[in-house]
């Protein structure tokens, strides 16, 4: 059993051993051990030049014009909320720059940090960026839930010669999932742009990405003690989206429900309904999709709000329900 | 029959080279500056005039062709301030590199891109230097990274670039260039922050004509003084119009 915050620093530890042009940087990285340790031990091994200790503004840019002079740097959002600050050196300079070149310039670096709600960290720490960076074409954007996918994750993003926006959630830091023998080998890559089936169903689809995959698999296993059968989709990837992986589930079971912790408008799940109208699975859907979202209101920081404006298991349960009409 | 011209220019077969006076740079935490006298051969200042001419020719033509509605969008025109790529480009060598906004054109060809392509990639061509696909503002080449269009935005990746000098340890500096109005920028602060602590090879170059769009920099800058607003790094005030004035400084930075 490994947490999500161990697979990451393995990861991190394989890549920085395996290429000498990956480093890491961001405020805390090096002697603090990171500000969620996920990079423990890390500067103690490898140093001051492969981990790098930032001040709390500026970084951004210079990490992605390291990139475009042939380093592959990992960049550390403390959270994404501080990406806000940085969000031209993402997209203006980093999304845009190898189309802009014409292929002349590349950029391989990867963004990554804790995104979306934590715990009474309230409004300006809590949001989720998935929609925004799901929605810049140049960028490859991804968000693990398992201690695997975070692993195998960011281990294709650092060896990925596109800007890459890795999305983790705080909260699953500390959670420990099983991790299979081929999972722990140092080549092991989970990759990008494909979802993964996380169980078997034949009634409804849930497709979601991150923490409520979690929410996704408890409301499975309650629904299937009332004879409900729920397929979970991990779509481990925002973009390029697995909608094929989306589609053959839909034809399968002809209802669909996405789960996600961003606000609804312009959302993920907003994405996955308007592709699945668009493609062959909409004559298989016998009801109209459902999307469990977070509330659309800025997260307030009282524990029974906070809880009221994620998506919890009830939820998931309340809208599978409301698309079997039962 | 064919005709032969002679052309009888003895005084230029007697001087292989010359020896110029150009004007003292201002200093900022610096007890010397660039040397006061610059010497130039005949190559070289045969060289600096015909690709200042040509960068002259180009953007005068650009220009042209813009009223034309032949180039679109956006056109920022380099003719008056030619002395600059081409005094820093001579400087340095081609294994360095430069970074510059979105006034890119001189830059551009001083680095080795033709003509044609510069001329081809404002047309909007497959010709062009970049396929067509980014158009004025964002042309590159080998060590070359544009031509950027948002204001500032270029100078954190030029330190980001001297960051990756300093790693691979080429020997090789970072030109980063911004404007008189950028240099009000909060980003240029936080990278000249990083560049001091980190001991960047980076060599920021702000290109002050005067204005920001329409807005003089009385207007716009609560000091004018750009070559000290990098504080604890040391500045020079090289006088811009000079294209051996330009030469000089910008060798003794890359030295420092």
């Amino acid at each position: 059993q490994v947490t999500v915050r161990d697979a990451l620093n393995q990861a991190l530890d394989e890549e920085l051993e395996r290429d000498e042009r990956v480093f890491l940087l961001g405020e805390e990285v090096a002697q603090y051990d990171g500000a969620y340790k996920i990079s423990r031990g890390l500067w103690k091994k490898y140093g001051d030049k492969r981990v790098i200790d930032t001040p709390i503004m500026g970084f951004t840019g210079i990490a992605v014009g390291a990139a475009m002079a042939g380093l592959r740097p990992v960049c550390e959002f403390m959270t994404f909320n501080f990406s806000m600050q940085a969000i031209d050196q993402v997209i203006n300079s980093a999304a845009k720059t190898c189309y802009m070149s014409a292929g002349a310039i590349a950029v391989p670096i990867v963004f990554r940090g804790p995104n979306g709600a934590s715990a009474g960290v309230a409004a300006q720490h809590s949001q989720c960026f998935a929609a925004w960076y799901g929605h810049c074409p140049g960028l490859k954007v991804v968000s693990p839930w398992s201690s695997e996918d975070a692993k195998g994750l960011l281990k294709a993003s650092i060896r990925d010669d596109n800007p890459v926006v890795m999305l983790e959630n705080e909260l699953l830091y500390g959670v420990p999932f099983e991790m299979s023998e081929q999972a722990q080998s140092k080549d092991f890559i989970v990759p990008i742009g494909k979802a993964k089936i996380e169980r078997q169903g034949t009634h409804v689809t849930l497709v979601s990405h991150s923490r409520p995959v979690g929410h996704c698999l408890e409301a499975a296993a309650v629904l299937a003690k009332e004879g409900v059968e729920c397929e979970v989709i991990n779509l481990r990837t925002i973009r390029p989206m697995d909608i094929e992986t989306v589609e053959a589930s839909v034809v399968k079971t002809n209802h669909l429900v996405t789960v996600e912790g961003g606000w609804p408008q312009f959302g993920v799940g907003a994405e996955i309904c308007a592709r699945i109208m668009e493609g062959s699975a909409f004559n298989y859907l016998d009801a109209p999709a459902v999307r469990v979202t977070g509330a659309d209101v800025p997260m307030p920081y009282a524990k029974i709000l906070e809880d009221n404006c994620i998506p919890q298991v009830k939820d998931i349960i309340f809208a599978v329900k409301k698309t079997l009409n039962i | 029959a064919s005709r032969v011209m002679v052309a009888s220019r003895n005084y230029a077969d007697f001087a292989n080279e010359a020896t110029f006076e150009i004007k003292k740079c201002d200093l900022h935490r610096l007890e010397e500056g660039p040397s006061t006298t610059a010497v130039m051969t005949r190559e070289e200042g045969l060289h600096y005039y015909k690709t200042m001419q040509t960068i002259r020719r180009m953007e005068l033509k650009s220009d042209q062709l813009y009223k034309q509605k032949i180039i679109r969008g956006f056109c920022h025109l380099y003719d008056g301030q030619e002395a600059c790529c081409v005094g820093l480009e001579v400087a340095i060598k081609p294994t360095d590199h430069v970074i510059t906004a979105y006034r890119a054109h001189g830059f551009t060809y001083a680095r080795g891109v033709p003509v044609r392509e510069i001329l081809a990639e404002l047309t909007g061509r497959k010709g062009g230097c970049v396929k067509g696909k980014g158009g004025s503002m964002h042309m590159y080449t080998k060590n070359f990274y544009g031509g950027n269009g948002i204001v500032g935005a270029q100078v954190p990746l030029g330190a980001g670039i001297a960051l990756a000098c300093k790693y691979f340890g080429k020997n090789e500096v970072c030109l980063t260039l911004y404007g008189d109005g950028a240099a009000n920028q909060g980003q240029i602060f936080e990278t000249y922050n990083m560049a001091a602590l980190w001991k960047l090879p980076c060599i920021f170059i702000c290109e002050n004509n005067r204005y920001g769009m329409g807005t003089s920099v009385e207007r716009a800058a609560a000091s004018t003084d750009y070559y000290k607003r990098g504080d604890f790094i040391p500045g020079l005030r090289v006088d811009g119009m000079d294209v051996l004035c330009v030469r000089e400084a910008a060798k003794f930075a890359a030295e420092y």
